[in-house]
């Protein structure tokens, strides 16, 4: 097989207006992070295995290219960014004024599913806010996440709110072990309300049959302030109730900011269990059939590395918003070509060059002709 | 407008008239036209007509926001989309079958399985779970000429009534699970359209449950 012809799966070249468009992407997302005082960090290439398997966790580090430094130690090229910045924070940052504010954007490298169309390289943007628990820091970062949005045009974006402690609330309720809790987390995650309501018929027996059945309900469909409202008509775990409160308190914030049409409570998300702490979000924009990204809480990240610290982040996809723009924005403002200025070359190549180094003086943009 | 995709053929004709009793009909002229993509005469949906197979597919990439399948294309696929809804009809099982000589479920557990069957990965889940080792042999049609034939030792298919199965001196020795349509709907459809999704899913769960009602005794 010829490796002049054939390139590995899953890794990319980009080039003309691909490239143009990346870059502007890249820069603006950057630009939005900068003006809500989140401050670059930029990240090594590759880390001990170790590290990631700690932030992550094993069975997600398992999907990273790991090779062998000269000395022996196990090396991985970066899964996710956030395990880097939070082992910084831990280690680095200890004696820093809290909150930390840090954006990065870079490649991550992993195999996903083991499916063929599946990128192995992708592009993330993203900010972490570290040392701040309260539901300021979350409806910031969401707001943030909006304003990449805008700024690049793609005003139908839609952001996604769930809670995780709705989930564990209603399995702690249940008393499930850990299978039955996989099982429910599975049937809710795929809006499959018959099997839910099938699985409450045997897990729930003491609960009336119509509470069952509102609940299955609940979680097939998402919206604004009518789930929150049905929520607390069904739920009867305090747990699951906090949950619908805080939401409650962040859509109500970002209606208030005039931000309803953007966000939806989606009680059915019960993605990223094991990783977040409290609020979730996914990220849509139209002509992308896929989040384009996610984030929420994780209050128990930085203790892998250190003192305990809440934290609160999220990181989007540039392929994500590259694909969403190039089907939705027609105005090609990426492009930003500005004016070229073609010197032709008559075998004077000094007088040619002294022409062009002078266009060059002013900013512009030169470039030297054929005859 | 919502798109939506529809497994051409057996499920076909059932989709469409749930569809009419949720108040969305096609018109007869594009019915009985040839035409792969129709839409309802009130302009809500339009639908894509594909392969069974092909349906979780065009609904996990978005380029249909939802669609209708049966269920066991939905395990074959494992494609990352939402099930909100059993539309109940296209019932069938997803069944183990083999010769009546070799029946029983007391697998010899040392020696590996051929199994001959169109759901590579329903049949392999499902032997796995019992610890029995196979060979899966993927076939895309006759599935019960395999045993037949020796080809496989079991068959792993889609039993409606279970007669092509009689007439070939074959038996169901185990039902793997049972299978009806379903409604499938993109995830980021599942949000970007909310208010539309959460139409359909409401008209079509009602016309489901009005369905139920008519054909109960």
């Amino acid at each position: 097989m010829s490796s002049l012809t054939k390139i590995p799966a899953g890794v990319q070249y980009f080039f003309d207006d691909e490239v143009k468009l990346r870059r502007y992407v890249e820069r603006r997302a950057m630009e939005v992070f900068a003006g809500w005082s989140y401050d670059e960090i930029i990240l090594p290439m590759f880390d001990y295995h170790d590290l990631f398997a700690r932030g992550m966790g094993e069975e997600k580090a398992e999907r990273t290219y790991r090779f062998v430094d000269r000395d022996g130690a196990l090396l991985a090229l970066r899964p996710e960014l956030t395990s880097l910045v939070a082992r910084t924070v831990a280690t680095r940052f200890i004696r820093r004024e809290r909150p930390v504010r840090l954006c990065y954007s870079g490649e991550v490298f992993r195999y996903d599913e083991p499916t063929e169309r599946a990128a192995r390289e992708f592009h993330q943007l993203g900010v972490e806010q570290i040392g701040e628990p309260g539901i300021v820091a979350d409806i910031e970062v969401l707001l943030v996440a909006a304003e990449v949005l805008a700024a690049l045009g793609l005003n139908g974006f839609r952001i996604a709110l769930s809670h995780v402690d709705f989930f564990n609330g209603v399995a702690d309720f249940l008393k499930l072990e850990s299978r039955g809790r996989a099982r429910l987390r599975e049937m809710i995650d795929r809006r499959n309300s018959i099997a839910v309501e099938e699985f409450l018929q045997t897990h729930a027996e003491l609960v009336e049959e119509s509470r069952r059945a509102d609940f299955s309900r609940l979680i097939q469909i998402a919206g604004k302030q009518d789930v929150i409202r049905r929520a607390r008509e069904i739920l009867i775990n305090e747990r699951s109730l906090a949950a619908v409160d805080h939401l409650d308190r962040i859509y109500s914030t970002l209606e208030s900011l005039g931000l309803g049409e953007n966000f939806d409570v989606d009680l059915g998300d019960a993605g990223g269990l094991e990783y977040y702490t409290g609020l979730t979000f996914k990220v849509y924009a139209p002509g992308c059939g896929a989040e384009i990204g996610g984030g929420g809480r994780y209050d128990n990240l930085i203790a892998n590395f250190g003192e305990p610290e809440p934290a609160v982040g999220f990181s989007i996809a540039l392929d994500g918003l590259v694909g969403a723009i190039s089907m939705n924005d027609d105005k090609l403002r990426w492009r930003g070509d500005g004016e070229v200025q073609t010197i032709s070359f008559d075998g004077d190549a000094a007088r040619a060059f002294e022409q062009a180094r002078r266009i060059r003086e002013h900013g512009k943009k030169v470039k030297i002709g054929a005859k | 407008m919502l798109t939506i995709a529809l497994s051409k053929g057996r499920m076909q004709d059932d989709a469409l008239a749930l569809f009419a009793r949720a108040g969305a009909a096609v018109a007869e002229s594009e019915l009985n036209s040839r035409r792969l993509v129709i839409s309802t005469t009130d302009g809500r949906y339009n639908f894509v007509l594909v392969k069974p197979g092909d349906v979780p597919t065009y609904v996990e990439y978005g380029v249909a926001d939802a669609g209708v399948c049966g269920r066991d294309v939905l395990m074959e696929s494992r494609a990352d989309v939402h099930e909100p809804l059993d539309l109940k009809f296209g019932r069938c099982k997803i069944a183990v079958a083999g010769k009546r000589e070799v029946l029983g479920e007391d697998y010899n557990l040392l020696a590996t399985v051929r199994v001959g069957t169109k759901y590579p990965r329903i049949a392999t889940d499902y032997f796995h779970a019992k610890g029995v080792p196979i060979e899966v042999i993927a076939l895309s049609g006759s599935v019960e000429l395999a045993p037949l034939l020796g080809l496989s030792d079991r068959i792993v298919d889609l039993v409606e009534t279970g007669q092509t199965l009689k007439e070939n001196g074959l038996e169901v020795i185990d039902v793997i699970t049972e299978s009806t349509a379903r409604l499938i709907v993109n995830r980021a459809s599942f949000h970007l359209k909310r208010v539309e999704v959460s139409d359909l899913i409401t008209s079509l769960s009602r016309a489901v449950g009005s369905a139920q009602e008519s054909e109960a005794p």
